[in-house]
């Protein structure tokens, strides 16, 4: 038994001196998180993490995948970065764009530069897209985020990363919406959060979602409350749940809410 | 007779060693073969693994539907996607499951395989004590088998528990070998039972070659589950025959056959033999130190002697395998290669050092007192130190770090962070040198040992001294010679390249120091003969320290194995979304590392205990009723 | 005790005496031979290895390990050496807690900082509004060594001039990291010189550090002391990849690569 003892006592020194050689006998360096995309600081970026940047923000904040999935919405990005540089010599091409990378900004703030056949705004034989700008509404991409979602495309499609990590910061998200003022009426308010890219209303017409030109006459204003809020509790017939984006009630200010709401009960003719 | 038979075992041991890390090295292409061929008569049902795994397929009816199917891409998954238990940290957990998993299986594939050699020694002599001392090495292994199961069992569990989308993702890709992996642990389970179980059954004669096929047939099921286990970990190093959004589009032997598998087996056979020695000494050292009786002493001596000698033939090459692996790694992915060495694990691999001085210190430690068995020792003691202050040296080459750790006055002193001597000795090549003196020396002490109780009467003697004094000098000018210039005067392409003629020229150094010792000490005569037993307690704690070091060295490596895909489950396919993907640092791994550590000493200890009470008998009288006759 | 006649000093005294003069031959070597101090953290690891072979070597025989042990041995259990005794056991733990106090003991000096000097790079990196791909990336003029060693001799000579124009003022006109404005740097310039350095890394390595300096440095490299600008604002590509060729050149190494030609 004190062999034993003697045994396991010094099997524990050895061991307690290996462990303190490995903690206190070399520096301990905290080896790097993995990339977090949260984190925006460009400078220390790698392209690599600017790229999860952009697919963060194409999955996430952008509700790309909304339309440009399998179910044919919109045109798949699988190979964008290629079929991109067919875009630009395609006749009905009326940009201004001379890159790939350049072509795809453009497609992002101005969709209608060019509209792939078969998906433009019913009635506009594919002139006008039903796309909306992605700097503005509803998604409200900086310059960065729209440089990291153009540089994950290039990078997904297996093309070569032309973008450039931008050197600036983007202002603080926080900061940008405290010093905005609620909307006053209620065409501002489809207007910056998109409506019309789903729907028609106020004068935009959108295929995507359920037309709201009438919808006052046969909704009240707690159903489509609940509609803004909750989309997917009750899905009007012939359109899918899902596919409307369920942060309005975050994004949306309080105000301008109850003014939609009051606008679209109204809507009865 | 005895020594005769070791030098034989020795030399043929080291050759086949250097044949399989040679064979790959030189011939990279051959390696589906390789592994396959060095296990010679296993060779057979060893091929038939894999195609037979991809040909049973069409057999099974299911085949048509599994045919069908298209693999899915890498899930991308984030932290919601991980079970947890409260209280439960998921990777520790199974970090620590997965070690002492590997722990155990090293050494119950390691087991069979001295075993088998020492029952062929057996034969060979007819020296039963060979027979009886691999009865007990593999007794040892019997319990460490069920618990080498039990903890797979576990594994398998863990992994389906914490970690459900990549055991689904890893199982649709290898589910061919995962049959064949349960097939073959029944097989591994039934002829080790056969093999153990028959031990005494199958003896003298024919019988007795029946009992060896067994044990052939063992080594060959145990290296194929191995091999097969290896694949799945390789394959989360460097994926084969996916697409970089994970999609599957190759057959189950082409992700076996991944770029890492290879050099993966042939450094863990090596280390396993290794590992297994040092365990199974520390069994002999146990038992000689409690020990009562004076036969006993011996017995257990001479065990410890024998398995010490097993983990010093098997180290000699790891180093080799060793580098073979990384440079297979740098060739895979430089980003892999640097992150190991130059990145943040470059630290791993200054403890690394350390614990490998103390296992190379250990061993010759445990030579040295071993002198103390022979009475013609004492000619060869003065020269001890000199080995011992190359074997410091070189070990303090080994040691020192690429980059220094220095304090700011320090840093100002020297002008920069680049210490212009001792950056010298930081590098590849001089570590490469240090290496091979340290196994030369290690092999002299091991010389110095046999020739302890021995006077060469062949007339050549002192010639063949001469020569051997000659072709150590030679064989060590060469070695530092090649590292010098490859490593400061040439292109740096051969830099890693020149560690091959240095490891020849070791080699070569060893296997015709063999040779001739083979025939000087022909006929020689004994000094008086060897006591064994005689043998101080510091010396058994040598092989402790052999043991522990081991262990402990065996989960480091495990970790840094497994921590160079950082982030990822499957290298650069497959991303860990798991809040735990973050690579720890250094101290914390030790800490991870320590508790496996102790975990599984308790666990060998109950092992080495079991294999004790089963022979005991404890007559209990008046207990039983009394039976009429 | 079997003290053969002829040796004098004491086993145990003989032991303390080579350990103390490993430790200080090795402070004579480094720090006053050689003019290149050891660094203490070294000296106390290889000390720690110096001390287990002194000791594996003084305690492998029975008779030598007894000769060792027995003044320690003596001094504890002999009564006749009380006064030692107890001498002994006052100084051994007074210098165990001044070592204490001296090593927890405040110092005004900044923490040491350990740099990864080779930081693993990333797989791909942005420099001239382009992405590299760093495991295939080439020096274009490389080629030229063996194809054409007129016109290679000529792009050393023009990487030459962009290095006297640009580099030499920190990393010297010898390549040894001692330009004129290296004693105000810390970390110090590197030394192309030396093995450790350029030696051991691929030309797209060194593009990579060259383009992106100090400030692209990744995360594990921090902190970001570097002060290597970020030529790519300053030089072309071109101009890059000609000063890699001289530094090769000048240095007389050859850049490390993985194909074995």
């Amino acid at each position: 038994m004190t062999n034993f003892l003697k045994v396991v006592a010094f099997s524990l020194l050895v061991i307690s001196g290996f462990w303190g050689f490995s903690n206190f006998g070399i520096p301990q360096i905290k080896p790097a998180d993995p990339p977090v995309e949260e984190k925006v600081d460009l400078g220390a970026m790698t392209m690599e993490q600017f790229i999860a940047l952009g697919k963060k923000n194409y999955d996430g904040k952008g509700t790309c995948t909304l339309c440009h999935n399998s179910l044919g919405r919109a045109p798949m990005l699988d190979k964008i970065g290629t079929v991109s540089a067919e875009r630009l010599k395609d006749a009905r091409y009326k940009g201004t764009a001379k890159t790939v990378e350049e072509y795809l900004m453009e497609s992002l703030v101005k969709p209608s530069a060019f509209v792939v056949s078969g998906f433009g705004k019913a009635g506009t034989n594919d002139t006008e897209s039903p796309m909306p700008d992605v700097t503005g509404g509803g998604i409200g991409f900086n310059e960065v985020e729209t440089k990291a979602v153009i540089a994950y495309l290039q990078d997904s499609s297996g093309s070569e990363v032309t973008v450039e990590i931008p050197k600036m910061a983007p202002p603080t998200e926080g900061a940008a919406k405290a010093e905005e003022a609620p909307l006053t009426t209620p065409d501002a308010v489809v207007t910056k959060y998109g409506c019309g890219g789903c729907h028609k209303i106020a004068g935009q017409t959108g295929e995507m979602g359920p037309d709201l030109t009438k919808i006052g006459a046969t909704r009240n204003k707690e159903y489509l409350r609940q509609a803004m809020l909750d989309p997917d509790a009750v899905v009007a017939k012939g359109f899918n749940a899902g596919m409307m984006p369920k942060n309005y009630g975050e994004q949306m200010k309080a105000k301008e809410l109850e003014m939609l709401l009051n606008y679209m009960a109204g809507l009865k003719k | 007779m005895l020594t005769q038979n070791i030098r034989n075992f020795c030399g043929a041991f080291v050759l086949a060693m250097a044949a399989m890390f040679m064979l790959s090295a030189f011939a990279p292409e051959a390696n589906a073969s390789e592994p396959t061929a060095a296990t010679s008569a296993a060779a057979a049902p060893a091929t038939a693994t894999a195609p037979a795994a991809a040909a049973a397929a069409p057999a099974n009816p299911a085949a048509p539907a599994a045919k069908a199917v298209v693999f899915p891409p890498a899930p991308k998954l984030t932290a919601s996607d991980y079970p947890t238990i409260p209280g439960v940290n998921s990777r520790v957990a199974i970090w620590l499951v997965a070690q002492l998993h590997l722990w155990f299986g090293a050494f119950v594939v390691a087991v069979p395989m001295f075993v088998f050699i020492i029952e062929v020694i057996g034969m060979a002599t007819r020296d039963e004590r060979y027979d009886n001392m691999a009865y007990e090495f593999i007794k040892v292994s019997i319990t460490a088998y069920s618990l080498t199961a039990i903890l797979g069992g576990l594994l398998a569990f863990c992994m389906i528990l914490f970690y459900p989308d990549l055991f689904k993702y890893m199982a649709l890709i290898f589910k061919g070998s995962m049959w064949a992996y349960a097939l073959l642990f029944f097989a591994e389970s039934a002829v080790l039972y056969m093999y153990y179980y028959g031990w005494h059954w199958l003896q003298g004669g024919n019988r007795k070659w029946v009992h060896l096929t067994l044990g052939l047939l063992l080594n060959a099921v145990g290296l194929q589950l191995m091999f097969l286990a290896n694949a799945w970990t390789t394959f989360m190093m460097s994926p084969a025959a996916v697409d970089a959004a994970g999609v599957f589009n190759g057959d189950t032997w082409a992700a076996i056959h991944n770029f890492l598998w290879n050099p993966i087996n042939i450094h863990r056979v090596v280390a396993n033999v290794a590992y297994g020695g040092s365990v199974v000494g520390a069994y002999a050292a146990f038992k000689f130190l409690s020990a009562q009786k004076k036969e006993e002493r011996a017995h257990y001596d001479w065990m410890g002697y024998n398995a010490n000698f097993i983990a010093i033939a098997a180290l000699l090459p790891l180093p080799f395998a060793g580098y073979y692996l990384t440079a297979e790694m740098y060739a895979y992915s430089q980003q892999m290669g640097i992150t190991l060495m130059g990145g943040v694990f470059a630290w791993i691999f200054i403890i690394q050092a350390v614990l490998i001085g103390a296992l190379f210190l250990s061993a010759n430690y445990y030579l040295w007192c071993g002198m103390g068995r022979s009475e013609g020792a004492y000619r060869y003691n003065p020269r001890i130190k000199y080995i011992a202050f190359v074997l410091v040296i070189a070990f303090l080459v080994w040691f020192t770090p690429h980059t220094l750790v220095l304090t700011n006055s320090e840093l100002k002193d020297l002008g920069g962070p680049y210490h212009k001597y001792l950056g010298v000795l930081g590098i590849m090549p001089a570590k490469n040198t240090a290496v091979n003196y340290l196994l030369v020396f290690t092999f002299l002490s091991f010389m110095f040992y046999r020739r302890a109780n021995k006077i060469a009467t062949v007339s050549w003697a002192s010639a063949g001294n001469a020569a051997q004094i000659a072709l150590f000098t030679a064989g060590l000018i060469n070695i530092t010679i090649l590292g010098v210039y490859h490593g400061y005067f040439t292109n740096t392409v051969y830099k890693v390249a020149a560690s091959v003629p240095q490891v020849l020229t070791t080699l070569v150094i060893i296997i015709i120091s063999v040779v001739i010792d083979a025939f000087m000490y022909k006929g020689a005569k004994d000094v008086a003969p060897l006591h064994w037993g005689r043998m101080p307690p510091r010396s058994q704690y040598a092989l402790f320290l052999l043991a522990v070091s081991f262990t402990w060295l065996m989960g480091l490596m495990g970790y840094v194995r497994s921590g160079i895909r950082q982030h990822w489950h499957i290298s650069n396919i497959f991303r860990d979304g798991s809040p735990d993907a973050f690579t720890p640092g250094l101290g914390y791994v030790a800490s991870v590392v320590s508790v496996g550590t102790i975990m599984f000493m308790a666990m060998v200890i109950f092992v080495f205990w079991l294999s004790t009470i089963s022979g005991r008998h404890v007559v209990a009288k008046g207990y039983w009723k009394e039976q009429q006759a | 005790m079997s003290a053969t006649p002829k040796r004098v000093i004491p086993r145990l005294l003989q032991m303390v005496l080579v350990i103390a003069g490993a430790y200080f031959s090795f402070i004579l070597l480094f720090d006053v031979l050689l003019g290149q101090l050891i660094p203490k953290s070294l000296l106390t690891m290889y000390m720690v290895f110096v001390v287990a072979g002194v000791v594996m070597v003084f305690t492998f025989t029975e008779e030598g390990a007894q000769e060792l042990a027995g003044p320690i041995k003596a001094l504890v259990e002999d009564p006749s050496r009380k006064m030692v005794r107890n001498v002994v056991f006052v100084i051994v733990p007074l210098l165990a807690g001044y070592y204490t106090y001296s090593s927890m003991l405040p110092s005004f000096e900044a923490p040491v900082e350990l740099r990864t000097i080779h930081p693993a790079p990333p797989n791909k990196f942005k420099a001239y509004g382009k992405s590299y791909n760093l495991a295939t990336l080439e020096n274009p003029y490389r080629k030229f060594e063996k194809e054409d060693p007129a016109k290679f001799k000529a792009l050393v000579k023009e990487g030459g001039d962009v290095y006297i124009k640009n580099c030499q003022y920190c990393h010297g006109d010898k390549l040894d990291g001692k330009g004129p404005y290296a004693s105000g740097l810390n970390p110090t310039p590197l030394n192309f010189q030396d093995v450790g350095t350029i030696a051991q890394l691929q030309e797209s390595f060194l593009f990579w550090r060259i383009a992106t300096g100090g400030p692209g440095l990744p995360a594990e490299a921090a902190p970001w002391i570097s002060s290597m600008p970020v030529w790519q604002e300053f030089l072309t590509e071109d101009e890059i990849w000609k000063v890699i060729l001289f530094l090769y050149n000048y240095t007389g190494r050859q850049p490390r690569s993985w194909s074995h030609e």
